[in-house]
């Protein structure tokens, strides 16, 4: 898939049939049926929990639990309807948790340790100053926000099922999401005019 | 990119983009976080395995009150039985027994006195 469109699968009806089949297996028992949804979606349960959280490990930790907290939650799923919403709505509970657990009220950095250390060639030096200064400005962002946008922009779901999965008003997504796009795309424009 | 398409409803592949490479980590390693979820899983499935002969000890216990409360309800159906006397039949009950008023009872070709009835009651007593 091209790193420039949205990460989300297609939600086409083959796809929802194909997902539904294997969270019969998995509630069957088949193991290896349970590990092929978590591979499908890791990738996106990690990016939705770190725009929830900013902490990497932390973010690493609400995603397994959002995993498991599926699993156990297997037997509820519609499976006339997508799993990704389904599952990402688990994931960003298992994040909010956390955060709430937490119990910080400072603004909280996203892990400099996402960017890899070692030396780089410029090309991907420059890259890694846009992601740094993404990540500040993400990190700015109050935590529903940055986890619309992400939602939105990263994993491309609807407004209606962000709605869904963070339990707030579809107009307040639109809302969360033009607000953090207005802070983002600014910072954009100054990278690019720089 | 501009404040236009701030207002869209549309993801904006741009700006997704950027921000999924700002999520990512070069570190990221898929398959050992994948690894890690099934561990979990092993785990779990492992903590709520219960084994065979716990299974069989909750069963016995279960087929154990099951035959107590059996036992306790047959009892009392067997001593009921025992109890009540069998009632006697219909021919039985009307069968002529012997004795004279009886016997003048059943062979006289008049219709009989109410003393000889009343007599034929007494005797079979």
């Amino acid at each position: 898939m091209p790193p420039d469109t949205p990460s989300q699968p297609p939600q086409g009806a083959a796809r929802i049939a194909g997902e539904a089949e294997l969270v019969a297996r998995t509630l069957a028992g088949e193991r290896a049926a349970f590990g092929e949804l978590v591979e499908r979606y890791a990738p996106q349960a990690r990016r939705v929990a770190r725009a929830v959280l900013g902490d990497a490990d932390e973010a690493d930790d609400a995603a397994q639990d959002g995993f498991l907290s599926a699993l156990v939650k297997l037997g509820q799923y519609d499976a006339r309807r997508p799993f990704g919403p389904w599952l990402m709505r688990i994931v960003a509970n298992a994040a909010t948790d956390r955060r709430r657990r937490r119990q910080v009220r400072r603004v909280e950095p996203l892990d400099p340790g996402l960017v890899g250390g070692g030396p780089r060639p410029d090309a991907d030096a420059v890259r890694s100053e846009l992601g740094e200064r993404l990540r500040a400005a993400l990190a700015e962002l109050p935590p529903r926000r940055r986890t619309a946008v992400v939602l939105f922009d990263v994993e491309g779901y609807s407004h209606a099922e962000i709605a869904g999965m963070l339990g707030i008003p579809e107009g307040t997504v639109r809302s969360e999401v033009f607000h953090a796009r207005r802070r983002l795309r600014a910072l954009l424009a100054d990278w690019k005019g720089a | 990119m501009n404040e236009e398409r701030t207002f869209d409803h549309r993801p904006d592949p741009e700006l997704g983009g950027v921000l999924r490479r700002a999520l990512d980590s070069p570190r990221d390693d898929q398959a050992a976080f994948v690894a890690r979820v099934m561990a979990r899983y092993d785990d779990a499935l492992a903590a709520a395995t219960v084994p065979t002969w716990e299974v069989l000890a909750g069963w016995a216990r279960r087929g154990i009150a099951v035959a107590l409360l059996a036992a306790v309800v047959g009892g009392f159906v067997l001593g009921r039985a025992l109890q009540t006397p069998e009632p006697e039949s219909f021919d039985a009950a009307m069968a002529p027994t012997s004795g004279a008023g009886v016997a003048a009872l059943v062979t006289a070709t008049d219709p009989p006195d109410a003393s000889i009835v009343f007599a034929s009651l007494v005797e079979q007593r």
